[in-house]
């Protein structure tokens, strides 16, 4: 094998990189005391008079917890609504991710060794396989770029209260991080088996499916079940802008300055998230 | 079976890996290419067995030109040819039986390639299972395939081409990371397997020793270019000092005073005089 010559010096040298973490620090140092002034924080605010006794009032408020057989009772409802919002939240945001998470793979649509042999010389064929990849992409970024809770806030607005809402919220902004993650995720497979696979004749849907896909199969797991713990968390919020569940209970709660039923239902929502952890362990440490 | 004529691969960085190669190779023909690392056997495999595109030059398979092929004609074509790789590149989390079945890959629609992932046919452990037998392992058809060796893996890796069922088996290093005393037994088997059904094999060996031993025809490649191309008998020890002269690491440069002693200090072994 014969190299040219390599010209190119190294493009940093230690003394100038040296300067440049300095003027990263300076910078970030002026960020700081920008959004201290520009925030008006005053962290003394929480225990002027005034503050003092509202939180005394609010702590005062939560005990003893609310414990009454009717409002235990009452609370299935919102605590099965809040588990259907993020089983279904999830589930959406599977069926929007995954297609186009794939759709969103450079790998699988134009980069790499699946391509090189098919693509090359052909920049007409590479273009037409990176349109349908620039747009899963974009469309994966405004799914993702909007948070849930404005989503909702614009779902409650289309079709009203109830979970409904919340289920749309929760599959849209997770569909898109699901798919971002999903496509790295695939991205990152070594291509060595994909390669093999290839050289026997297979195309690249059937190289996803006997190679890339097994490969990945627990980090995909695990990441879809972090997002199902997180939707658990998030239908709380969504329930505060309408979207049923928990939330909307807690929401209620705090206007009628029934501080014992609030502590009760953080309580519940803790117990179910920590129920959910352990669940999805175990289903995690099955499928290594 | 293959035509090269003026076969040509630059990698984008300038790098010539394969410069201007003419070589032919006739069906059912077994031959073995040597050559220091960094030659670029492993980049003419690539082209062999059309993964990457050839920068310029002509490469016909049986008589066809197959440099400028797309989509199913290009696939068609890879079916006919199968690789067994240094590194097995088999799919660890797969079972077994579907690293084997993923042979028939070309040859399965999609739909049939999902039905057998998920419950292969009698006819696909049939098949899988008489392969698995002739490379010595049937008993570890259903076991999970990063729980076997590196000799294991590399059966596998055989038993999958034989599912493929190609004219020609491509070999990049099949025995360099198996122990010697079974690099022997895959070369052996490699030979047999081609040997039975006609197929073309060519095989890229690390160690000088099995080439000269096993194959009726000897490859030097150095430099991206072919050095020698001739019978094992008619390969000298003075072809083979400068086929490897100046390789080892030690010893950068060609005008290397003991070119011998580089020979030595790299991984060839010299056959027994």
């Amino acid at each position: 094998m014969r190299k040219p010559p390599s010209a190119a010096a190294p493009p940093f040298s230690d003394r100038s990189k040296a300067r440049t973490s300095t003027l990263l620090g300076l910078a970030f140092l002026a960020a700081f005391l920008g959004s201290w002034h520009l925030a008006q924080i005053h962290p003394l605010a929480l225990f002027e008079a005034e503050g003092r006794r509202n939180m005394a009032r609010f702590l005062a408020g939560m005990f003893p917890p609310a414990h009454s057989p009717e409002f235990l009772l009452g609370l299935w409802r919102p605590l099965l609504e809040t588990i259907q919002i993020s089983v279904m939240g999830t589930v959406l945001a599977i069926v929007i991710g995954f297609p186009l998470g794939l759709l969103g793979t450079a790998s699988l649509s134009h980069r790499g060794t699946l391509h090189d042999a098919e693509l090359a010389g052909a920049p007409a064929r590479r273009l037409g396989r990176m349109l349908p990849y620039v747009l899963a992409r974009g469309v994966l970024s405004v799914f993702r770029c909007i948070p849930e809770f404005v989503w909702a806030f614009m779902f409650v607005r289309a079709v009203g209260l109830g979970p409904v809402p919340g289920v749309l919220a929760i599959g849209i902004s997770y569909g898109g991080m699901l798919g971002k993650v999903y496509s790295e995720i695939l991205e990152n497979q070594g291509q060595q088996a994909s390669e093999a696979l290839q050289a026997t004749g297979a195309s690249r849907w059937k190289v996803l499916l006997y190679g890339m896909l097994p490969q990945a199969l627990p980090q995909l797991v695990a990441y879809t079940l972090y997002r199902w713990e997180c939707a658990v968390r998030a239908s709380a919020v969504l329930g505060f802008v309408g979207a049923g569940g928990l939330g909307q209970q807690i929401e209620l709660s705090m206007r009628m300055f029934n501080f014992n039923e609030v502590i009760t239902l953080v309580l519940v929502l803790l117990l179910l998230v920590a129920a959910m952890d352990a669940f999805s362990a175990r289903l995690r440490a099955a499928l290594v | 079976m293959y035509q090269l004529e003026k076969v040509t691969k630059q990698f984008d960085r300038g790098l010539m890996a394969v410069d201007r190669v003419d070589l032919g190779i006739r069906r059912g023909e077994r031959l073995a290419v040597i050559g220091p690392s960094g030659a670029g056997k492993t980049t003419l495999f690539r082209l062999l067995n059309l993964t990457i595109p050839l920068t310029s030059g002509r490469l016909s398979i049986a008589g066809q030109e197959v440099g400028a092929l797309r989509g199913a004609r290009l696939r068609e074509h890879r079916r006919r040819i199968g690789t067994v790789y240094q590194q097995q590149n088999l799919v660890p989390r797969l079972r077994v039986i579907h690293n084997v079945l993923a042979g028939r890959l070309g040859a399965w629609s999609f739909l049939r390639a999902v039905r057998s992932l998920i419950r292969p046919t009698r006819e696909d452990i049939r098949a899988a299972h008489a392969a698995l037998s002739r490379v010595g392992i049937p008993e570890k058809l259903w076991a999970r395939t990063d729980e076997l060796s590196g000799g294991q893996q590399q059966r596998v890796a055989i038993s999958r081409v034989l599912l493929q069922n190609p004219e020609v088996i491509l070999a990049d290093e099949p025995v360099s990371s198996v122990d010697p005393s079974l690099a022997h037994a895959i070369v052996r088997l490699l030979m047999d397997l081609s040997g039975t059904s006609g197929k073309t094999l060519i095989m890229n060996l690390h160690s000088v020793d099995l080439a000269l031993a096993y194959f009726p025809r000897v490859v030097g490649f150095r430099d991206g270019r072919v050095a020698f191309d001739r019978s094992p008998a008619q390969v000298s020890d003075d072809l083979l000092v400068s086929l490897y002269a100046g390789s080892s690491p030690s010893h950068p440069t060609e005008e290397s005073p003991d070119a011998e002693a580089a020979v030595r200090g790299c991984a060839p072994v010299f056959r027994p005089q």
